[in-house]
């Protein structure tokens, strides 16, 4: 458990990241964490379905929950006279949750129409088939959801489980922000999740990715989109590893501290924006290192204008990474990046539930134990570290290319 | 909140919302330049000019402009909306001088050049291209084609219509920003780590020389007015979800009643929790991934629309459950603990919202933008407990007949029609 105060607003954000995500499922059983996620809002004994939604809803509220490869979160932030109120829902439906036949039948279809509404997008299909195609081994190639076929095969008693194996306090990160001393905050929290039980310590999944002997490529063609996408990764290392500050800096270097196109006028200068947007090859651009468990990507993707070619944009993409890899930022470029990405840093932890989140997030993948300590080694980066990580990410050897290949209807 | 106010020569307000113990300031430029003041019949020059204006100005070309933006780290997008033309951003509060300087010098002295424009032109044409396979965009751009009429500036989305943007010359943006683009009217609200002076001086630096170009022009704009349901499909290939859009014309933000149609809103649609609709269409029968309602406030009669996400199987169920719990509504059907949920809900956001100075900011805006009062974020929150059982049923009345509304689907075809 952790706290901490910002007293800048009467608000509190709660947090708590349970150790299960895709990452811990098998096939034939992928999208049971974030299914159980929908159940969680489903009542307890204590709390039937809908009493403290409304409670909530009347506060206010902005509260959620997620599901990623490597975590399930749920979060409130509510006005700080209400923490207790949100304190009780989470310690209630860490062990107590129903799930019961009938709520699962109905929450079935609206899981399938999540999916149904991400299968609307060609960024997403292509992004599915490019971790599918990535990872031989790793659990991360199965993704977060689920397909259709095993969400409609999946079981109450499976479920459930599920949700007793993982949901337990020593399966879980707790995090609060918030408008009190951060003792009083960590106090209450541990009258309300102490009297629970731990369960039978759950061993981390052991599925290493073998190395990859060569790039691979994967094509998806659908009517569903005008614009042809080109998603390109790289094998990247963990988020504990000494290189992620640096990677975090690539990425910013690449596509911008907010992703380059449209509306946003922040992050025009990065490399990728001005070799694909400034010269009419794409409208848009990004690039993404996420801080993951296990090695999983670095993401480079552009929305390409109608009629340019796929090989085009394939081979401006890949000269500016070897480019990036080769000679160090200059020391005007590098003062931009590290700008963006200090002061992106910065943006996230003045919004109480972000500093929460992010808190969660750095100890959740063992990137940093403090937001101070990732800021810290944030702020260390040199260009030459940015330089070495792309070297060391970007090879053909660890390369994944997906085209979305827009068909005529 | 500590709410500082200042006007500047040219009529441009300023309002301050210093919040001590936070690094970053969130900054709001919001200027009476959206789609209801754009040309008549020309939709997408709004927008167009907004693009371009974030390319270049007479001082500095786009290259230049973007290094000096990512140079102090800034976040900052531009949006155009049926009201104003919105820059928001965010930096350091140390660099908030520099930020204004930049946002100024592309709002008060864009070029405007050829090349530019052509890139803007192009990629906004992509865009609509693609928003021609976007399902929640075909939805929208069907319903405004099926409730206002052919030169309403809500009849297309603020991206706006491919000839237009295809035929939009540099002069026809240079016009639009001489009229469309000036201090009167425009309102800058900043909330943060700052001093209020630090924020007045840094404004009156950099925007005291932006000048209105001509008298302000009043849009005459005839009432959108829906006299039966009206409906359409339209098929979009390779797709396997349909979006749903149901909805009517809104009322003025200017008008006494829109805070009780706001409290209406979130009594019927505006949250999957809080409200009749969402509740039932989600939570109880699980037909769709996500429902709510928006009702937007512009100086016209905006959308007042409920979005869903529904398997094509269930777009008729959930369509009609919708409108169920709206004719209950209109048959005053409605309890005291519904308007309370949503009162509550809606009062008990404003707190949490003071969590980011982006939440700040934006509880401030609608106020300044609209000139409710320099109380009214006092105001508000009484304004929204003073909406009476009797308001909610009269507003659903007046303007969500469910007899006559526009829907419209896109997506697969539907299997009982098609």
């Amino acid at each position: 458990m952790h706290a901490l105060e910002a007293r800048h607003a009467p608000v509190v954000s709660l947090w708590v990241w349970y150790q299960v995500g895709g990452r811990n499922e098998v096939p034939g059983t992928t999208g049971m964490s974030h299914f159980l996620e929908h159940m969680l809002f489903k009542g307890t004994p204590r709390h039937p379905k809908g009493d403290l939604d409304k409670l909530l809803a009347r506060y206010g509220a902005l509260w959620n929950a997620f599901t990623s490869e490597d975590v399930t979160c749920y979060f409130e932030t509510v006005p700080a006279e209400r923490y207790p109120v949100a304190l009780d829902l989470e310690a209630d439906r860490m062990r107590n949750a129903l799930i019961t036949v009938e709520e699962t039948e109905a929450e079935r279809n609206v899981i399938v129409s999540e999916r149904e509404g991400l299968e609307n997008d060609p960024s997403f299909l292509l992004g599915e088939q490019l971790q599918a195609v990535a990872f031989a081994r790793h659990p991360y190639a199965q993704g977060v959801i689920g397909s259709k076929e095993e969400i409609k095969l999946m079981t109450r008693d499976g479920l459930y489980a599920h949700y007793r194996r993982h949901y337990a306090p020593n399966n879980a990160y707790f995090i609060v922000a918030g408008d009190a001393p951060a003792e009083e905050l960590l106090d209450r929290a541990a009258s309300a999740f102490g009297p629970l039980e731990a369960e039978v310590p759950i061993e981390s999944p052991k599925a290493p990715e073998p190395p990859q002997y060569g790039e691979k490529r994967v094509i998806v063609r659908r009517a569903g989109g005008a614009l042809p996408i080109i998603q390109i990764g790289h094998k990247a290392p963990r988020a504990s590893d000494p290189r992620a500050p640096a990677l975090s800096a690539l990425a910013v270097a690449l596509g911008g501290a907010t992703a380059g196109g449209g509306e946003a006028a922040s992050g025009r200068s990065s490399r990728l924006y001005r070799a694909l947007v400034d010269t009419g090859l794409a409208t848009t651009v990004d690039a993404s290192f996420n801080l993951m468990k296990d090695p999983y990507l670095f993401i480079a993707e552009a929305h390409m204008r109608p009629g340019v070619t796929h090989d085009r944009v394939e081979r401006v993409i890949l000269d500016e990474l070897d480019q990036v890899a080769r000679a160090a930022l200059s020391d005007e470029e590098f003062g931009r990046v590290r700008r963006q990405m200090l002061s992106a840093s910065a943006f996230m932890t003045d919004t109480i539930t972000w500093r929460a989140f992010r808190f969660g997030q750095l100890l959740g993948t063992g990137a940093a134990a403090s937001l101070g300590e990732w800021y810290d080694r944030l702020a260390a980066v040199t260009a030459e570290d940015v330089r070495a990580a792309a070297e060391s990410v970007f090879r053909e050897k660890g390369r994944v290319v997906g085209w979305f290949v827009p068909e005529s209807s | 909140m500590d709410i500082r106010r200042h006007r500047l020569e040219n009529g441009l307000r300023v309002a301050v919302v210093p919040i001590p113990g936070l690094l970053s300031a969130a900054v709001l430029l919001a200027i009476e330049a959206g789609q209801w003041f754009e040309p008549a019949g020309r939709p997408g020059i709004g927008r167009l000019t907004a693009q371009v204006m974030l390319r270049g100005t007479t001082t500095r070309d786009a290259k230049t402009w973007a290094d000096a933006l990512d140079g102090i780290g800034a976040a900052a997008r531009l949006d155009v909306g049926s009201h104003a033309a919105t820059f928001s951003a965010q930096s350091l509060g140390s660099d908030l001088d520099v930020l204004l300087e930049l946002m100024a010098d592309a709002v008060v002295r864009p070029a405007f050049a050829d090349k530019q424009v052509e890139l803007v032109r192009e990629q906004t044409v992509a865009q609509i291209e693609e928003d021609a396979k976007n399902t929640r965009a075909v939805a929208e751009s069907a319903w405004r084609k099926l409730v206002y009429l052919k030169g309403h500036p809500f009849r297309a989305r603020p991206i706006g219509d491919l000839e237009v943007v295809r035929g939009a010359k540099a002069d026809d943006l240079r016009e639009h920003h001489r009229r469309a683009i000036r201090p009167d009217g425009a309102v800058l609200v900043v909330a943060g780590g700052v001093e209020a002076k630090q924020v007045f001086d840094a404004a009156e630096k950099a925007f005291s020389s932006w000048r209105a170009g001509g008298p302000h022009e009043e849009s005459k704009v005839p009432d959108a007015r829906l006299t039966t349901a009206v409906r359409k499909l339209e098929v979009v290939p390779d797709k396997t979800q349909s979006d749903v859009v149901l909805g009517w014309p809104g009322l003025p933000r200017t008008d006494p009643r829109f805070i009780a149609a706001r409290v209406t809103n979130m009594v019927f649609a505006a949250d999957t929790f809080a409200s009749r609709a969402g509740h039932v269409v989600r939570d109880e029968l699980g037909l769709a991934y996500y429902v709510f309602s928006t009702l937007g406030g512009s100086r016209g009669q905006s959308p007042w629309v409920v979005r869903m996400g529904v398997n094509p199987i269930n777009v008729d169920r959930a369509v009609s459950t919708t409108l169920e719990e709206l004719r209950k509504i209109v048959d005053g059907k409605v309890s005291q603990d519904d308007l309370d949920l949503a009162q509550d809900k809606l009062v008990g956001e404003l707190d949490v919202a003071r969590e980011s100075p982006a939440g700040v900011a934006s509880l401030l805006l609608e106020g300044e933008v609209f000139e409710l009062g320099d109380d009214y974020a006092e105001r508000y929150p009484r304004e929204l407990r003073a909406v009476t059982l009797g308001q909610v049923v009269e507003i659903a009345r007046a303007f969500l007949p469910p007899d006559r509304h526009a829907l419209a689907i896109a997506g697969p075809p539907l299997p009982d029609r098609d």
